[in-house]
């Protein structure tokens, strides 16, 4: 199975370089920093590379390694994988570009080589023409962007499959200033052999990985029944955020049928998401603004929201985005008016979007929360805390946090500068997903809710 | 009754790209959808032989492999009202087209069933190169043609994935009823999904149907016309 591709205890570097700049240097270092199994770099012009023994040739190694990356231009390539098959390698990610992706003959010629290779010797292959893995657990790194260009995130429980790979690496990068942990990334290019199908199936066994990003441009022919049907399966147990990039229509292609000419590419990929249970995020804010929800909140049981805010006119707003994304507000029921009314000052507004007004502090935050979460009739509370009101201080981070005991989803926004910012980090510390506009916080949870009835939990 | 498969094969045999239309009938009425009755006449005196057995009023149609758009030739004749009516039609459905297409073959003359008033929807159906058979549903007329209101999934699905496919188009409302209508039958809708989502999974030599118009009442719906096209 592929699971050698991500745990090998041994690797080859084919093309490993100690030219700095180069893409088996980068790849080398990689390894060398953060793998702790076997290294072989594998060049006939070196005999020693970063402190490690350089092999001429995959024949020459010691052992037979788990895993080979080859980097090495397009025409080297099949010889070195028919070496690697003699040799009984059975995972080969191929960073390479210059095959079928070129759009010339010799490009195609040279991928069908190489998938005649792979199927003669049983060599699963990544790739071609791609980043390849990027593992925070086992360290293995083919990503060859240097550390200094590109940070690697954290830990983390997000997996991530890219069929772009320049995409894989900025969200890497990207993830990474902002301190959001990765398990596992995968960018597997011209994807000759594993796909999205094989990908998703390992991924759903990872007790490793929580949710999963998939940024998609296209399925191989003939895979897309089977695709569905296997991330069907992986729903049911961990989340997917899908991205379908490409989604013009191919619509001019003379069609020969009314319903062919309707049949846009991107309207069957979006049936299809829907079909398996797939989370679509329709831009790159909302990739990350659904992980986060996802990741961090409990399943949610319906559609009633209330919102706790200090800013009327942010209530208002939330009170508008939630009801566009299909959310139900209710009017504060009389019993819970009451109870309201006994606890906060007179001044404040006790009906949904519930307004603590601008001397609130954290403490009336506190008592609304204790209040509203273990009632029947609520599904989630949106908090909508302006920290450049005088009360708010950073207690009452802590106060959301401790409400995560009733097991009902809690989403904040913060809008401002540096102080909304640090409150917002105090937050998603806290596992409180912050947004920044009360349009994304309500489209997140619109996700939240469509994830709970695909998981059987929510309510119509 | 010829089996679907026999039909679908013995076109291609034929080296024709598209089924005739009471073969496409014939073939997604052997599927479970429920179709205006129709049948094809090889002579305008047969046409009005059929035509009295169905009951009227009927609607004649010219079949032919060489046309495809049957209204710009005069190939289409509704509202016929009794045999004689019938008989007469069809002559002048012969007349015109030979007149307007003088080297079309003429396979018959299709009388079929006028289909009351009720709501037009289209359902189709392609093989995707990715997903294989998908099938489509969407409000007839300006819905489709304009504003492009159609769901699609892909097969196999289930009711419940057809029922989704009704609910999800902007347009929905419409099949609820306004000013006063019931609600349109959306089980007879789904069996016609369903049926369109069988006929592309059991022939791979289908390649894309619609069903446009499909008439859907309060009890029932009626496919009205049907275009069957075959892989190349």
């Amino acid at each position: 199975m592929i699971e050698k591709f991500f745990n090998p205890n041994s690797v080859a570097i084919v093309g490993a370089s100690p030219k700095p700049g180069k893409v088996g240097n980068v790849i080398l270092a990689n390894f060398k920093r953060r793998f702790k199994g076997r290294i072989y770099p594998v060049n006939p012009k070196h005999e020693e590379i970063m402190g490690l023994k350089c092999y001429p040739s995959i024949k020459d190694l010691p052992e037979t390694p788990d895993l080979v990356v080859i980097a090495i231009p397009a025409p080297k390539v099949p010889q070195v994988l028919r070496d690697a098959g003699e040799k009984g390698v059975k995972a080969a990610i191929i960073i390479s570009g210059g095959f079928r992706e070129t759009g010339t003959e010799e490009g195609k010629r040279l991928e069908e080589e190489i998938v005649k290779i792979s199927k003669e010797y049983g060599i699963r292959i990544l790739g071609p023409n791609c980043l390849g893995i990027y593992d925070n657990w086992s360290g293995v790194d083919t990503f060859f962007l240097p550390d200094e260009k590109m940070m690697r995130p954290p830990k983390g429980k997000i997996s991530f499959i890219s069929q772009s790979g320049a995409f894989a690496s900025a969200l890497l990068d990207w993830m990474a200033y902002r301190n959001i942990g990765i398990s596992r990334a995968i960018s597997y290019g011209n994807k000759i052999d594993v796909d999205d199908v094989d990908l998703l199936e390992f991924l759903a066994k990872d007790d490793k990985t929580g949710l999963i990003i998939m940024y998609l441009e296209g399925l191989k022919p003939g895979r897309g029944r089977l695709f569905i049907d296997k991330a069907k399966e992986v729903v049911q147990k961990k989340p997917i955020v899908i991205y379908k990039a490409g989604k013009t229509s191919r619509g001019s292609t003379a069609a020969a049928s009314h319903t062919a000419a309707l049949a846009g590419n991107y309207a069957i990929y979006k049936a299809a998401i829907k079909q398996a249970g797939m989370i679509e995020a329709t831009s790159f804010d909302e990739i990350m603004d659904l992980s986060k929800i996802l990741l961090t909140q409990p399943l949610m049981k319906g559609r009633k929201v209330y919102v706790v805010t200090d800013a009327g006119g942010v209530g208002v707003m939330l009170t508008d985005a939630l009801t566009m994304e299909g959310f139900i507000l209710p009017r504060s029921p009389e019993d819970l008016k009451q109870e309201l009314r006994k606890v906060l000052p007179p001044h404040c507004i006790v009906e949904n979007p519930i307004d603590l007004t601008g001397d609130t502090d954290d403490d009336r935050y506190k008592v609304v929360l204790d209040i509203l979460l273990p009632r029947d009739d609520v599904d989630a509370v949106v908090v909508g805390a302006l920290p450049q009101v005088p009360g708010i201080t950073p207690k009452l981070a802590d106060y959301l946090a401790e409400a995560r005991k009733y097991g009902k989803p809690i989403i904040a926004i913060s809008i401002g500068s540096k102080e909304a910012e640090r409150f917002k980090d105090l937050l998603e510390d806290k596992g409180i997903p912050v947004f920044e506009s009360p349009e994304r916080a309500a489209r997140a949870l619109r996700a939240l809710y469509l994830y709970s009835k695909i998981r059987g939990v929510a309510r119509e | 009754m010829v089996e679907p498969r026999e039909i679908i094969l013995n076109a291609l045999k034929e080296g024709r790209k598209k089924l005739l239309e009471h073969e496409a009938l014939e073939v997604i009425k052997a599927y479970g959808a429920p179709i205006a009755e129709a049948a094809l006449a090889k002579t305008p005196e047969e046409a009005g032989e059929i035509a009295e057995k169905i009951g009227f009023p009927v609607v004649l149609k010219i079949v032919s492999p060489d046309i495809s758009h049957k209204s710009d030739v005069g190939g289409v004749i509704v509202g016929v009202d009794s045999k004689e009516k019938a008989v007469e039609a069809a002559k002048k459905i012969i007349e015109n087209v030979s007149k307007n297409v003088p080297n079309a073959r003429i396979s018959g003359i299709l009388v079929q069933k006028m289909a009351k008033k009720g709501l037009e929807v289209i359902v189709g159906g392609l093989r995707d190169n990715i997903f294989g058979p998908v099938v489509m549903f969407g409000l007839g007329g300006i819905f489709v043609e304009v504003l492009k209101d159609v769901s699609f999934r892909v097969a196999p699905i289930t009711y419940e994935d057809a029922y989704e496919m009704m609910k999800e188009i902007k347009s929905a409302k419409l099949l609820e009823g306004y000013r006063g209508q019931p609600p349109v039958d959306k089980k007879a809708l789904a069996d016609i999904i369903i049926a369109v989502a069988k006929l592309l999974e059991n022939n791979p030599e289908v390649d894309s149907v619609d069903l446009n118009p499909v008439i859907a009442y309060p009890d029932g719906a009626v496919v009205v016309d049907a275009r069957v096209i075959l892989k190349q």
